[in-house]
């Protein structure tokens, strides 16, 4: 059995690890009360924990129990200043690892953080360091969300300067999530949010339970590791669960690869390095043919593709990991980065001028009364 | 002449006037005494005596004795008159009011002896009328003690041995007879009549009292009455009469008096069960039974039996119960073991039957019992332990949540 960490860093972390919480009592078909009747079911043993320098985000969580919410404290957060919440970290950096600690040792730890925000991007890289340090054969896979491009200057720098950190870091590999690319799914934002975090959580549960179950084609931890260091070591996830009209395994797969169905905008057959596969569903559905002549069609083009095949009855559900080759969505945001430092750098001379300009009007000045 | 001259000759001259006045009506006065003298030693005379048999009246040579009141009844007195020298000696019986001369009476310088008034056996007023130059009559009283006379008395009481009494209680009614006087009482006939219809007469009606009865001696009769009617009753006085030793009839009576006759006596049994307590199932319990007899006679051979309704599911031991008697005012009491064998109500019946002094009566009484459930004193837990749980339950997960 896998010893999973979980870790939600940051208010979108939190978010993400309460809907992964929430997805341990059913998913969206649990009731809000099923926390008072029921306990959590993970595939493996997960141990899940919220990290956040806001209490208030931490008292908004519903489905994760109040020994997994771990508050830093720095006053009220920190102000989307990943620099005060470096110093914030490093100031906790003992209180922080020791919470983890008491959770026992781990097979893989998730970090599951936003890019843009304070706690989370700063937080994230030091914390895997961390991790690194501490537990020396754990494979450490972040999850990072990049944020909707009209938030702002601060949160485009944040998500650069933090994707940077994070791609320096020892971690296996970084799996992306575009709010962005998925807002598109719903219409209002809160509901655009809590989809989200629901499609991260479902895939990541899923990808647990698979790489834990008995499969009738084995993929493990260590193939999920391969797929993880190809390419640039960022990757995306994509999933599909067939309907009652198409139970075709072959358009499943298919599915699962296209892009309304990815976490993050890109295109396996231009983009991707390596990839996994993980087949859940009935015996009856799963073809074996269709699945290898499918698996072969994206290895053509896609590389090397690890196929997981677990027997499970329900309709087929398919789970695809990949990593890329190439990310130039990613340069856009960097591009588009770049472009809000140099205004806002531009802004803040100009306002120095003007104040220059006003304050030369008294230099000479002394005050009389 | 002085004027207090002329005062005194007129004072004088009045108290002169008044002395010779006086002696004037004193003359005359003295003249009047002389001449009604002179009339007594030419009237007779009468002096009346008092006199017991054997007592004796002197008048000059006469001696006048009474020798005995022969008949009350019939006025008759026998006196013996005698003269010194012999030439009268008579004894004569006098009828009462009847002057009797003697020596040609009292206008020929004899005697006239009259019995003006009988008082008893023993005595009688005697008045003698003479001629004042007789002599002067004086009674001389015997010497010779009086003799006993000849009178019964007889004393009558009728005593019933209860005032108060019941329809169908008997009486003992006693009727005594004693003889309270100097002489023997002859031909005693008791009469006690009539029959009073509230009674009947059971044994010894009519008494029967000695026909003869001497002095101080005493005879008594009883018979037993049954009173048959309630009300009060005024009992009549008996009347016994005799005769004495001279065959005068006389009678006595009782007074008489008031019985009162209550209802009939009769037994009335009270059947009462204590409160009993449910009992609960498979466990024993005691049904506490009372009779009380609140009639005025006692119950007698008294049979309780009880009978259970519905019959199963209660047991019911030593229910049925005899008594020999129970008095009025007094009561029994026992106990009957109850076993609850199944919940429910039950009805016990008891029926008590009895000689109430007026055939048999029957008396009935019921109780109720109730069979209850086990009882589970924690029962209430059974849903109080799981709601608490529960709440604890999601308290401690409101708790595990609440951040």
């Amino acid at each position: 059995m896998l010893n999973v960490l979980m870790l939600g860093v940051g208010q979108c972390g939190n978010r993400i690890l309460d809907s992964i919480n929430k997805e341990a009592f059913g998913g969206n078909g649990a009731s809000k009360l099923a926390k008072y009747y029921l306990r959590p079911k993970f595939p493996s043993r997960v141990e899940t924990l919220a990290i956040n320098t806001a209490v208030n985000d931490l008292k908004e969580l519903r489905f994760t129990t109040a020994k997994d919410r771990l508050h830093v404290p720095n006053l009220h957060g920190v102000g989307a200043n990943r620099n005060v919440g470096k110093r914030a970290f490093m100031d906790n950096r003992d209180m922080i690892m020791g919470e983890i600690e008491k959770r026992g040792n781990f097979d893989v730890a998730f970090v599951i953080t936003s890019t843009s925000g304070g706690t989370g991007s700063s937080f994230s890289p030091l914390l895997i360091n961390e991790l690194k340090r501490q537990y020396r054969n754990i494979t450490i896979i972040t999850v990072a969300v990049l944020p909707f491009r009209e938030e702002g200057s601060i949160y485009l720098q944040n998500a650069a300067f933090c994707m940077k950190e994070l791609m320096e870091v020892e971690a296996e590999g970084i799996l992306l999530v575009d709010n962005q690319y998925i807002k598109r799914f719903s219409g209002d934002i809160a509901t655009a949010y809590d989809k989200i975090n629901g499609m991260i959580a479902q895939r990541l549960l899923f990808l647990i339970e698979s790489l834990d179950s008995e499969m009738l084609s084995v993929t493990d931890l260590g193939d999920f590791k391969t797929v993880m260091n190809g390419g640039l070591r960022i990757g995306t996830m994509g999933f599909y669960q067939a309907d009652s009209k198409n139970l075709s395994i072959r358009d499943a797969i298919e599915n699962s690869f296209k892009p309304a169905n990815l976490l993050y905008p890109a295109n396996v057959a231009d983009d991707a390095a390596r990839a996994m596969v993980i087949i859940q569903g009935s015996r009856e559905h799963l073809d074996v043919d269709e699945i290898t002549k499918e698996i072969e069609r994206i290895s053509a083009s896609a590389g090397h593709v690890f196929k997981g095949i677990v027997v499970k009855k329900g309709r087929p559900k398919v789970l695809s990991v990949f990593t890329m080759a190439s990310a130039p969505e990613l340069e856009s945001i960097y591009a588009q980065a770049a472009r809000g430092m140099q205004d806002e750098k531009e802004k803040r001379s100009r306002a120095r001028k003007q104040l220059d300009d006003a304050f030369a009007h008294i230099e000479d000045l002394e005050e009389i009364y | 002449m002085h004027r207090g001259d002329v005062f005194r000759m007129r004072h004088s001259f009045v108290l002169s006037s008044l002395v010779c006045l006086l002696i004037i009506i004193l003359l005359i006065q003295a003249a009047c005494c002389k001449e009604s003298d002179d009339d007594d030693d030419d009237e007779a005379t009468f002096k009346d005596f008092n006199l017991n048999v054997g007592d004796r009246i002197d008048l000059g040579d006469y001696q006048m004795e009474l020798i005995e009141i022969q008949s009350v009844r019939d006025g008759l007195v026998v006196m013996r008159i005698s003269k010194v020298g012999g030439s009268l000696d008579e004894q004569r019986a006098l009828l009462l009011d009847s002057a009797n001369n003697f020596d040609g009476g009292a206008e020929k310088k004899g005697v006239t002896i009259t019995v003006a008034d009988i008082f008893d056996e023993q005595s009688a007023k005697v008045r003698v009328e003479y001629l004042p130059g007789i002599g002067t009559a004086r009674k001389r009283t015997s010497a010779r003690p009086a003799a006993v006379p000849d009178k019964p008395e007889l004393s009558v009481q009728k005593i019933f041995d209860k005032s108060q009494m019941n329809v169908g209680d008997e009486a003992k009614v006693t009727i005594i007879v004693k003889n309270t006087g100097t002489g023997q009482a002859q031909s005693i006939n008791a009469q006690d009549i009539p029959p009073l219809p509230e009674f009947t007469y059971l044994v010894g009606y009519p008494p029967k009292i000695k026909e003869t009865l001497d002095p101080g001696e005493s005879d008594s009769a009883a018979y037993i009455v049954n009173a048959v009617k309630e009300g009060s009753i005024q009992v009549p006085s008996i009347v016994v009469t005799y005769t004495d030793g001279k065959k005068n009839s006389k009678s006595n009576s009782s007074e008489p008096f008031n019985v009162i006759i209550g209802p009939k006596s009769r037994a009335d049994l009270v059947i009462s069960v204590a409160d009993t307590s449910p009992i609960a199932l498979d466990e024993e319990g005691l049904l506490n039974i009372s009779i009380f007899n609140q009639g005025t006679a006692s119950a007698t051979r008294i049979e309780v039996t009880g009978e259970v309704s519905p019959p199963d599911g209660l047991r019911a031991t030593d229910l049925d119960k005899s008594f020999f008697e129970i008095l009025p005012g007094d009561g029994a009491n026992y106990s009957a073991k109850l076993s609850g064998q199944k919940a429910g109500g039950y009805t016990i019946h008891l029926k008590a039957s009895y000689d109430g002094g007026d055939g048999y009566v029957i008396r009935e009484g019921t109780a109720q019992v109730a069979v209850l459930e086990r009882e589970y004193k924690y029962q209430y837990l059974l849903l109080i332990i799981p709601v608490a749980i529960i709440v604890g339950w999601i308290y401690r997960r409101y708790r595990e949540y609440k951040y």
